[in-house]
């Protein structure tokens, strides 16, 4: 009798350290399956407007941003909460192929063959084309052909410049400038027509420069999106938050935090072929 | 060599008294200065503090009363509370609250980090800043830091834009021609800022002072008021500019003087004539690239071309302009003269 109490007794301290330690690397080991009312999202902070906060102990306290409002309400659409968010840097580690300190991935993630390989990709929630914003005066165009008689200018050496010669392709000579700001500069005095931009940035592009610049035109299709990355073995099924995006998406939920974060919500502009 | 090792250790110990001496100023309470805002500008004000700490203190509390009668305005929300502030081989770490970082206003967030990284690099001795928000590293917060890092110093204020580059907007924004981009003063930016001025609403005067620069940095190319496609020359009297327009883009903006006392008739017209040099029989003289487009009344070049309506009724146009005006407008051209405020 004795000796069983004191077997339970040791059974319980050794219980108690194993719960010690395992807090103790919190975001480090894989998290327990499938519990959706404790998510653990890893994050990968850097762009004010997506993901940003403060990083303590390697868990992020204060987030904030486009994904990180997404993540809460991916969360609570999988009936649950989010537990914590951690910070994984540099974000390649998050897909590095080790066991996953984390049940979802929210950071800026485009499924290539690597991701692909590290973990299962829902689908996009964010669309990663390119927007075009007009000068102001400007009304049209609507279709990629009459966008190519403008000036176009895009900042060199960017995903938008790849845009300009591989997609729009002007019959007029492409403006490539430095940075963004002479972008807007060329745009607002009239010596672009469109600039091309990311049209996650095409909202904060243009805020606070509305009696300056002409209207967002649409979108050039140019890439597959961003996705959620959904460790594996931890019980989170990517097919749920396929359908928990989709409702997102349905319910108006995945727009308004585009507006709110980004300034606009990409998806809802016309794709211009 | 001795005294190079020796010198060493005593130049650091030196400096950690300086540290020290300002840090813990807190008995005799010294002089500092903290950042503040006037417009988008840092601005320094005097204070005396009990050392590091109450500075920040200081800088946290924000301008007085009468500081912001005169302007002066923080980018810090008020009640943000200090939580901790260390000195560490000539590095200030301040342990912020989270009030620090709340709100979205990226250049406003970007302007606090700016305001405390001056006051504390104003301290004599310290080196760097490393900011923290409830003991955690701010990552994304606030655009332009990266406050993993100790920041060294904050981020410049915007330069005033060069002659030159000003030059370069009136060229863009179609006041002036790309040859006017010298970098030095001339007749042909005065011209074009007369031109912009005009165009503006501003004070005719042809300088190009703070208000025309605070301008031009927010203006945008002129709109021509009718819409038509083609080639066409809009005449407005009230500006006193000619827009040269094309596929309803303005080509350039001309600074022009039209006929005194409304001599110039308003209506819709077309390029009828055009002659190098013309001779005008009523006021014998010689009116160079003359397009006329009613009637005897002609675009021409002029010795005097003020800033208002001085004209028998032609439109007189600086000799530098008056060629290309010449060349756009050809025969059968729209010349739409618009009366009044537009």
């Amino acid at each position: 009798m004795r000796l069983r109490a004191l077997g339970l007794v040791a059974l319980t301290c050794l219980a108690a350290l194993s719960t010690t330690a395992s807090a103790g690397v919190a975001g480090a080991a894989p998290p327990s399956p499938a519990r959706p009312s404790g998510l653990v999202v890893a994050l990968s902070l850097g762009d004010p407007a997506m993901q940003a906060g403060v990083v303590r102990g390697g868990e992020v306290v204060l987030a904030r941003g486009f994904e990180v409002g997404l993540a809460q309400a991916l969360a609570r659409r999988l009936g649950g909460r989010v537990d914590r968010f951690v910070e994984m840097r540099p974000a390649a580690r998050l897909l590095a192929g080790a066991p996953a300190g984390w049940h979802l991935a929210l950071a800026a993630i485009e499924p290539s063959r690597a991701a692909r390989s590290a973990a299962d990709l829902s689908v996009p929630y964010l669309t990663t084309d390119a927007a075009v914003v007009l000068r102001r005066g400007l009304t049209g165009p609507r279709r990629l052909a009459e966008l190519r008689a403008l000036v176009v200018c895009a900042v060199r050496g960017t995903p938008a410049s790849r845009v300009v010669a591989a997609s729009i392709r002007p019959t007029r000579s492409a403006v490539l400038v430095r940075g963004e700001d002479q972008l807007r500069t060329l745009l607002r005095t009239g010596a672009c027509d469109a600039a091309v931009v990311p049209a996650v940035e095409a909202g904060r592009f243009v805020r606070g420069h509305a009696r300056e610049l002409g209207p967002v035109a649409g979108r050039v299709a140019s890439g597959d999106g961003l996705v959620v990355a959904v460790a594996r073995g931890t019980g989170v099924d990517v097919a749920t938050v396929d359908r928990a995006l989709g409702r997102l998406r349905a319910d108006g939920t995945l727009g308004r935090l585009a507006r709110s974060w980004l300034g606009l919500d990409p998806a809802r502009l016309r794709v211009l072929r | 060599m001795r005294r190079v090792r020796l010198a060493i250790p005593a130049a650091v110990g030196l400096l950690a008294l300086v540290l020290a001496a300002s840090a813990a100023a807190g008995a005799d309470g010294r002089r500092g200065q903290v950042w503040f805002l006037r417009g988008d500008g840092p601005v320094a004000v005097g204070r005396t503090a009990p050392g590091v700490p109450g500075l920040v203190r200081a800088l946290l509390l924000g301008p007085t009363r009468a500081e912001r009668a005169k302007g002066l305005r923080s980018t810090i929300p008020p009640g943000t509370a200090l939580r901790d502030v260390t000195i560490a081989r000539r590095v200030v770490t301040v342990d912020l609250a989270a009030r620090f970082a709340a709100g979205r206003n990226e250049a406003s967030l970007t302007a606090r980090v700016g305001q405390l990284v001056r006051t504390l690099r104003a301290v004599p001795g310290v080196v760097g800043v490393r900011v923290r928000i409830e003991g955690g590293i701010p990552v994304g917060l606030f655009p332009g830091y990266d406050l993993r890092r100790t920041v060294r110093a904050p981020l410049p204020a915007r330069a005033a834009p060069t002659l030159r580059e000003l030059q370069q907007l009136l060229v863009d924004l179609g006041f002036m021609a790309p040859s006017g981009v010298t970098g030095r003063p001339g007749d042909e930016t005065s011209v074009a800022v007369l031109a912009f001025e005009k165009w503006s609403g501003l004070p005719r005067d042809g300088v190009l002072d703070a208000e025309v620069e605070t301008a031009l940095e927010h203006a945008t190319r002129p709109e021509p008021v009718r819409r038509a496609a083609g080639k066409r020359v809009e005449l407005l009297l009230d500006r006193q500019v000619a827009l040269a327009i094309e596929n309803d883009r303005v080509e350039r903006v001309f600074h022009i003087s039209s006929g005194a006392s409304g001599r110039t008739p308003t209506g819709s017209f077309r390029v009828y004539r055009k002659e190098r040099l013309s001779w005008s029989v009523p006021f014998s003289t010689w009116m160079p690239w003359a397009s006329y487009f009613v009637g005897g009344i002609a675009f021409h070049a002029y010795g005097y071309v003020p800033a208002y309506p001085a004209s028998h009724g032609c439109v007189r146009m600086m000799a530098r302009d008056a060629p290309l005006m010449y060349a756009f407008a050809t025969t059968g051209t729209p010349v739409d003269v618009i009366g009044g405020r537009v």
